[in-house]
């Protein structure tokens, strides 16, 4: 975790606006497909849940376990750049 | 879980209708019949279910009736059969905020509250260390050093452990001691503590905070953190620029001028003399070699 992927910067760096789910870092064609058959079609419908979940990052990851079988460090990559952007954005 | 395997048929139709709602999967027309919403129930639910999602998120039905069949945990009251505010109040108790109880997140809640009723008291010490992995907060560091013996052996795995480490996340109890030592903090299972807002600048020129003292820092921000102690104000910068090209220029006009010209004045009259003895010597070889031819 010493560095951030470029998925991370590219999408920190901006509002989300309509950005789909899978320009979240962490979560990539697999795991979006998953999550769109959720419901999740838009990264703000994941980052509603990041926040209805109060930006808790164990819930968080559980959650996203759960609903699309992230693994650790894809669910630590999707965490940490949804609280990177609230952090800017929010 | 043997919840999964009751039979949709012995369930009410609201709850069906909701947990089909929780699935995600589409309604059929509102005048169906019970059996309608059975089959899809499951079509859909039953087949998805792969241990990790609680088929009943519902909160408007509270069945509990249908819940005696499963025996799991006995003598724990079982999450999924308590309402929303039970469910929060429940984990309140346990030292643990929730957040709003939702469709969406009751299953994390009514999962995060089985971790939190389990009663073995040996991983909780592995639950709390593994909290810790991913906020490098000091404070956390040190409340969880006193409060966790022998945890320290397990920081050395914790790389390999990766896998593990998620599911032992939060099967941490409250402990007492933690209480007593720290009675104004709040008892969180993973020592992950919910901080105060901070006013910060952003998109819309509100004022940027990049450092967040209570909160684990990114490893980006600590990269920024780290790159803006490192600079020095750009009017300087180019100052000791300007300096330092002068010094070189100073140095080398000197250099030109005086300096040099000695040695090349000796280089040049150490050629010339060379040159000199060169052009004495051969006339007297020339000379002598025809002497020797006339002698044969």
């Amino acid at each position: 975790m010493s560095s951030t992927s470029q998925k991370h910067k590219d999408f920190v760096a901006e509002p989300m606006g309509e950005k789909s789910v899978m320009a979240l870092a962490g979560i990539g064609e697999v795991l979006g497909k998953r999550l769109e058959e959720k419901g999740f079609d838009k990264a703000y419908v994941v980052l509603g849940q990041f926040l209805v979940l109060k930006k808790d990052e164990e819930l968080f990851r559980d959650w996203l376990k759960d609903t699309c079988g992230a693994n650790v460090k894809q669910q630590g990559d999707c965490y940490g750049c949804l609280k990177e952007w609230c952090d800017s954005f929010l | 879980m043997p919840l999964f395997e009751e039979d949709p048929a012995h369930l009410s139709k609201s709850r069906l209708k909701s947990d089909l709602v929780a699935h995600s999967v589409a309604l059929p027309p509102a005048q169906s019949k019970k059996d309608v919403y059975v089959e899809l129930h499951l079509k859909h639910i039953d087949q998805k279910n792969a241990a990790d999602f609680s088929s009943d998120e519902e909160d408007q039905v509270r069945d509990v009736a249908d819940k005696e069949e499963d025996a799991e945990d006995a003598e724990i009251p079982d999450p999924s059969g308590l309402t929303d505010d039970d469910l929060k109040a429940a984990l309140l108790e346990h030292g643990f905020k929730a957040g709003p109880i939702v469709a969406s997140t009751r299953a994390v809640y009514e999962k995060k509250l089985r971790k939190l009723l389990q009663p073995d008291g040996q991983d909780h010490l592995n639950g709390a260390e593994k909290g810790v992995v991913y906020s490098d907060s000091e404070e956390e560091d040190e409340e969880e050093e006193e409060g966790s013996q022998g945890a320290k052996e397990e920081t050395v795995e914790r790389s390999d452990q990766t896998q593990q480490e998620s599911s032992q996340l939060s099967q941490e109890p409250v402990k007492d001691t933690f209480k007593d030592m720290f009675p104004d903090t709040q008892a969180t299972p993973t020592g992950i503590h919910a901080t105060r807002r901070k006013p910060i600048k952003g998109a819309a020129g509100r004022p940027i905070q990049y450092v967040y003292p209570d909160t684990p820092a990114s490893p980006t921000t600590q990269e920024r953190r780290a790159v803006e102690r490192r600079l020095v104000p750009i009017q300087i910068q180019i100052l000791v620029f300007l300096i330092v090209v002068v010094l070189l220029y100073l140095i080398y006009a000197c250099v030109e001028d005086n300096s040099f010209s000695p040695f090349v004045a000796l280089l040049e009259s150490l050629n010339q003399g060379s040159d000199g003895e060169e052009g004495l010597l051969l006339p007297a070889e020339t000379q002598d070699t025809p002497a020797l031819s006339g002698q044969e």
